[in-house]
């Protein structure tokens, strides 16, 4: 199978079969989805989906912490879909995805995964 | 060599402050990270009090695409080139901090109307130089260099971009990077030999937003670097600590033949300055300390955060901003050794101090500032960085961001918001947008530098 089905939740449920090898946005684009972005290399996080359902490779990216990926967020512009995605786009799905770090810090499992402590419970 | 006929910008800086005033002035305004779907700009206002559209964004001029982030910007000539009768203080070099996209922009044909000249593609100058996130513009006399955050993955700690007056990329300028760990914003003084560099964190560190949490894993810079200038190489560092975090804005004094110069470290809100001493060694030491500020509702403190800081043209007053806090200030840095709190207002902030200006709801905090060449008239814009202000003023998003002018007091001292001046983004035509750096056609005071 070469391609996948990607439902847009907040578009009024418009599908659209992408390539698998391709990056979301890029295959989004390609067929007229108006999409914020911003570097093309996965460091920015402009280009922010919530995933509803389904799985993506999203190895590429850089930007997103643990609390991040834990609320659903991807990273458009270097994720590769891995099943059929149902997606929430733009800024209208980004209600978790900034936070004030002085109102609500960070625990040390939520970090970027660079730096981030495990926590013990989980596998 | 002094004269008045020849190439761009001013004999000296005493020069500069009896230039006529300013009537326009170049603002960035984006749309990335906002929701509209639009490219980012360049706003040209009217800043001409005789003219009927005083205070009014009076021209528009698009980027070719979206998600840019236009942020710093800097002239291709200023007052280095003074004596070069070739050279023209005409084109902005306008970086997209997230496409690495470099705009041209010809502000010298139409000056109420800029044209785009060329643009340099981000994606070349990722692949020919492994640079991205441009940041600071200097012309170097001749040619043009830019501090680039990253490599071409966005990790730290990149280097420095040079162009040809031509806006060819030349390709690297530094010959080495030595130990930096991160870059930000740069000055020079060529009397000296030097050029300091500072430190914010890699573009895949602080695009996402702020993550407190990461300074204290070393994510962010707390360094500055003296560089070699000539060599172009560094040659000594300063490791700030606690009192220097997040090192940005770097100034050093107009006057050619100083060696004292400032840095903003925006979550200590400290002011760090730097000279040479007696025996030709470098030194430093905070000369302001901003404390952190409780609110009712939050666990932590909230820092001033010293989005930036600015030097008047004759070198007596430092002013700084608190994009948190809310407040702008005024120090009086005769004697750079001790700085003398003069002048202090507020706007926005998350204090709650001035939620209100001019009839308009302020929304984010005081943040980049542009100062006249008399010193008399310093213009301010709200936002910081897309997803920053995401974080700290979501409601910016709605409001947009706005531009105030403060009177200053440059004989006794003392600020305070001019009455009749606003520019509210959030009326733009294709809705509210955040306005971030300003500069002016005649040269400003973070821009010319004389060698």
């Amino acid at each position: 199978m070469t391609s996948f089905t990607i439902t847009l939740a907040n578009q009024g449920g418009a599908a659209f079969d992408v390539d698998r090898r391709k990056p979301l946005l890029q295959s989004l684009r390609e067929q007229g989805v108006d999409l914020p972005y911003g570097c093309k290399y996965g460091g920015c996080i402009t280009c922010a989906a919530k995933i509803i359902s389904g799985k993506v490779n999203q190895k590429a990216q850089r930007a997103l912490n643990n609390r991040q990926i834990n609320n659903g967020y991807i990273i458009l512009c270097v994720a590769r879909p891995m099943s059929d995605c149902t997606l929430e786009v733009g800024v209208e799905s980004h209600d978790k995805l900034y936070r004030n770090p002085f109102l609500d810090p960070l625990a040390a499992h939520e970090l970027k995964a660079d730096i981030a402590t495990p926590l013990e419970a989980k596998k | 060599m002094t004269n008045h006929c020849c190439g761009p910008g001013y004999a000296s800086p005493a020069e500069a402050m009896r230039a006529p005033r300013e009537k326009l002035l170049y603002t960035i305004a984006i749309y990335t990270g906002t929701g509209i779907q639009k490219p980012d700009y360049l706003c040209t206002i009217d800043v001409d009090p005789e003219s009927s559209t005083y205070s009014q964004v009076i021209s528009r001029l698009q980027m070719p695409g979206i998600g840019d982030e236009l942020h710093h910007m800097g002239w291709n000539a200023c007052s280095s080139c003074h004596g070069d009768a070739s050279m023209e203080r005409k084109y902005l070099i306008v970086p997209g901090v997230r496409s690495t996209n470099l705009h041209i922009v010809d502000c010298g044909t139409d000056p109420r109307n800029p044209t785009l000249f060329k643009v340099i593609d981000g994606a070349e100058i990722r692949t020919r130089t492994n640079l991205s996130a441009p940041h600071t513009v200097h012309c170097l006399g001749s040619d043009i260099i830019v501090s680039m955050l990253g490599d071409a993955q966005g990790n730290a700690p990149g280097g420095y971009l040079q162009l040809s007056k031509e806006f060819e990329i030349v390709g690297r300028w530094e010959n080495s990077m030595g130990s930096i760990k991160f870059g930000y914003d740069f000055w020079y003084q060529p009397r000296h030999n030097v050029m300091v560099s500072s430190e914010w964190a890699a573009p895949n560190t602080f695009m996402p937003g702020f993550d407190l949490e990461e300074v204290g894993h070393l994510k962010y810079g707390r360094e500055i670097h003296f560089w070699d200038f000539e060599k172009k190489e560094p040659r000594q560092t300063f490791y700030l600590g606690e009192d220097g975090l997040l090192p940005l804005e770097v100034r050093f004094h107009h006057d050619p033949d100083s060696s004292h110069g400032f840095v903003g470290a925006a979550l200590s809100a400290n002011i760090i300055h730097w000279w040479k001493d007696a025996a030709g060694d470098w030194q430093w030491e905070k000369i302001v300390d901003v404390d952190n500020e409780p609110h009712p509702e939050w666990p932590i403190p909230i820092p001033g955060v010293i989005s930036v800081i600015l030097l008047s043209m004759d070198d007596r007053y430092l002013y700084l901003c608190n994009w948190l806090h809310g407040d702008i200030r005024q120090y009086d840095i005769s004697d750079p050794h001790n700085a003398k709190l003069t002048g202090q207002v507020w706007m926005g902030g998350l204090l709650g101090r001035a939620p209100e200006v001019n009839g308009v709801k302020v929304t984010g905090g005081p943040q980049m500032i542009q100062l006249s060449l008399d010193g008399k008239r310093l213009y301010v814009t709200t936002s910081l960085f897309s997803t920053w202000d995401n974080q700290f003023y979501p409601e910016i998003r709605t409001n947009g961001g706005c531009m105030l002018m403060v009177n200053c007091d440059t004989e006794n001292g003392g600020m305070a918001i001019d009455p009749l001046f606003v520019v509210d983004f959030g009326k733009e035509p294709n809705g509210p947008s955040r306005c971030h750096e300003t500069r002016y056609p005649g040269g400003d005071c973070t821009s010319d530098i004389w060698v």
